[in-house]
């Protein structure tokens, strides 16, 4: 028989290690939740990307800890681990600026797939945005590729008819959320705001892309003055916070 | 051609059920379809009159059994009925709402529907895309799209067919990258549209890959409005083989049974109980002619239509018209004189047809006007509203004879002359050419055109 005392030996060395991965699992979780409160004004991928910037902070300093309770120096493995970011940031600088930059023009650009823009002399119908380049169509039917870098480096003009009137909010649902009651609520909550926007336009919901986990959409709304833009923003993203949390399940 | 599978969408369900199923056939989350043959018609079901049987489901059966089609799901709204429906090789899948976003819905529609046929000059709904009612017709029809993608990861359909202005959505919804066609079976004039409904209407045909519409004149005003969109215009259709012509006896003994005496004249009117089929200007007309024409009878037959009906989205509006109607007909002293049938069965239609004078369409605006190839079939001559969409079809005085409604007294002088046709040379000549007329909207004529259409959607 083997007695309560020998399975405490055997556990005991490890406990440390079982105490610190469940104390950072739950500060992670609270992290998340957290900073997705404080995020919930801004855009999806703001509010996201700040969230899981948030879950590796904590799940670094847990793993520090871990490599402690084991014995290990964690100073070593670090600095390692900190050098091979660098080597690997110098090497990839170019793809990863496109990268970034286009993390960044999908949030604060104001063009879209379908806009004719005009950027570092170039100008076209933008037909394709990839993690690299911006690709437009011109008037002669050539496709010029832009990389994305330029479009946060340079001026960009959006030549489109009315662009400026044109607010894409994008959303994602989790797979709980019935997407017929939410877009039925949405347009409900956003009649309360028709007199900021244009009347011609109704807000539009309009699906992009859908998968078992999620569906994403883009909400558009043609605004009526352009300084309302900003703020418009802020309370469509605040509306939909509010949406989503009502809506059990709803990612954002 | 490979087979296709189809997706085919519309607002009226083929099958209305007459009473509750028993068991778990109501159960939303059955999706173990119900076999039809496991009913009695009449009892249990019946088919939806109107346009969803006359036209699209013997058009489904043809393309069926030329091997156009492989298999064929029609998605409907049908709150009373199981969730799905199985039908020979069509599978029947019913959409259901709630009473209070069903409320929402029809006020959308019905609001669509009276600025299209211009009913209420007062009432123009400019903001109807920002009211909370419309916010229940999009849960509506995203709902309709949703259950769609879900049979679209089943059964991979090649090509998606959405019928009439109440699904208009529907493709935008979708979302999906197959081929799209919509056919909008309304009138069709920019003028009737408010500019607040212009950008959201384009939104939504923006969906489709083609449109199609029932006449030239709606095809052109419909492509002044979207001109990027493809527009078709292809007639509506009946199967001339769902006509038959019954004996002289059997259409005696209907005459009778519904209160028509052997020297009575018969003037027709088949449309349901709705201002807009202008059943009022049939009634003036009549009361014109009832001194002259002492044995001058008026039918009108139709009920509401599924919205109205108890059986589909108790939506009613048809109570109300045939209530004035019937008020209109004793203030003009007709008591007698015209006939208020309700829905017939299509038999007794069939000896209406060959028991009638004439037959007349006298519609304030119609998308198109089907009756009146109805009568063409039996042989019939026509007097139909130049607002409809089949008067491109007709020559004043070779196959028909065209009135304007707004025109006081225009009917009523149509109707003298076929009344005064005393040689019945006119009224052959009519017949005679309103035959050869109904071949352009014959499910033959439109069989082809339609497998033409999907061959070039899905082949492009």
């Amino acid at each position: 028989m083997v007695g309560l005392a020998t399975i405490w030996g055997w556990f005991a060395p490890y406990f440390p290690v079982v105490v610190i991965v469940v104390v950072t699992t739950v500060v992670a979780w609270v992290a998340d939740l957290i900073i997705g409160r404080l995020m919930r004004q801004s855009t999806p991928q703001m509010a996201r990307t700040a969230r899981r910037l948030g879950v590796v902070v904590v799940a670094v300093i847990g793993g520090t800890l871990v490599l402690q309770a084991v014995g290990l120096n964690p100073t070593v493995i670090l600095l390692v681990i900190g050098l091979l970011g660098v080597t690997v940031l110098v090497a990839l600088r170019e793809p990863l600026g496109n990268y970034g930059a286009k993390y960044f023009s999908d949030i604060y650009t104001p063009f879209k797939i379908g806009d004719t823009i005009l950027v570092q002399g170039v100008s076209g119908k933008v037909i394709e945005i990839n993690p690299m380049t911006t690709v437009l169509l011109s008037e002669n039917d050539q496709l010029i590729s832009v990389p994305n870098v330029a479009l946060i480096r340079d001026v960009v003009i959006n030549t489109s008819p009315q662009a400026w009137k044109e607010v894409a909010i994008p959303v994602s649902l989790g797979a709980t959320v019935d997407l017929p009651t939410f877009e039925s609520d949405l347009l409900k909550s956003l009649t309360k705001l028709r007199l900021r926007l244009d009347p011609r336009f109704p807000p539009v919901l309009t699906t992009k892309s859908r998968t078992a986990q999620s569906t994403d959409l883009v909400l558009t709304l043609m605004i009526r003055r352009p300084e309302d833009r900003d703020a418009i923003t802020l309370e469509v993203n605040k509306r939909l916070a509010e949406l989503l949390d009502r809506m059990r399940g709803g990612l954002r | 051609m490979a087979p296709l599978s189809l997706c085919i969408n519309t607002q009226t369900p083929l099958i209305q059920f007459l009473r509750p199923l028993e068991g778990d056939r109501l159960d939303p989350a059955s999706r173990d379809p119900t076999d039809l043959t496991t009913l009695r018609e009449g009892v249990d079901y019946r088919f939806s009159p109107g346009g969803v049987t006359r036209m699209v489901y013997p058009l489904i059966r043809r393309l069926l059994r030329e091997g156009v089609l492989s298999e064929a799901h029609w998605v409907a709204l049908n709150p009373h009925a199981p969730p799905v429906v199985r039908l020979g090789a069509t599978t029947l899948h019913n959409v259901a709402i709630d009473v209070e976003r069903m409320a929402g819905y029809g006020k959308v529609k019905e609001a669509i529907w009276s600025r299209i046929h211009e009913i209420d000059a007062t009432e123009r709904h400019d903001d109807l895309f920002w009211t909370e009612a419309f916010a229940e017709y999009a849960y509506y029809n995203r709902t309709t799209a949703e259950l769609i993608q879900t049979l679209d990861r089943e059964h991979d359909f090649d090509v998606f067919y959405v019928h009439d202005f109440q699904q208009m959505p529907v493709g935008h919804m979708l979302g999906s990258l197959k081929p799209k066609i919509f056919r909008w079976h309304i009138p069709f004039d920019v003028a009737t549209i408010p500019e607040q409904w212009r950008a959201m209407l384009t939104t939504y045909l923006d969906g489709y890959d083609v449109i199609v519409v029932s006449a030239e004149r709606y095809a052109d005003a419909l492509q002044a409005l979207h001109p990027r969109g493809k527009v078709l215009r292809l007639y509506p259709y009946l199967d001339p083989a769902d006509y038959g012509q019954p004996s002289r006896a059997t259409v005696n003994a209907t005459s009778a049974r519904l209160g028509l005496g052997p020297r009575d004249v018969v003037a027709l009117v088949v449309g349901r109980m709705d201002p807009i089929k202008g059943q009022d200007l049939a009634i003036e007309a009549v009361a014109t002619l009832a001194e002259e024409h002492p044995r001058l009878k008026l039918v009108l037959v139709g009920n509401g239509s599924f919205s109205g009906s108890s059986t589909g989205l108790g939506l009613s509006k048809s109570g109300a018209w045939r209530d004035r109607l019937e008020s209109l007909v004793r203030e003009r002293h007709l008591e007698g004189r015209v006939l208020f049938t309700g829905h017939l069965p299509q038999d007794d239609l069939d000896c209406l047809y060959e028991r009638c004078r004439f037959t007349v369409l006298p519609s304030v605006k119609e998308g198109f006007g089907l009756v009146a190839v109805e009568s063409w079939l039996h042989g019939r001559p026509t007097i139909v509203t130049d607002r409809a969409g089949i008067a491109e079809l007709i020559r004043d005085g070779v196959n028909g004879l065209l009135f304007d409604p707004e025109r006081p007294g225009d009917l009523a002088e149509k109707m003298r002359s076929l009344l005064e046709d005393r040689s019945g040379k006119l009224r052959a000549r009519l017949a005679r050419n309103g035959r050869t007329a109904s071949r352009h909207c014959s499910l033959e004529t439109a069989a082809r055109a339609e497998e033409q259409m999907l061959a070039e959607v899905t082949e492009a």
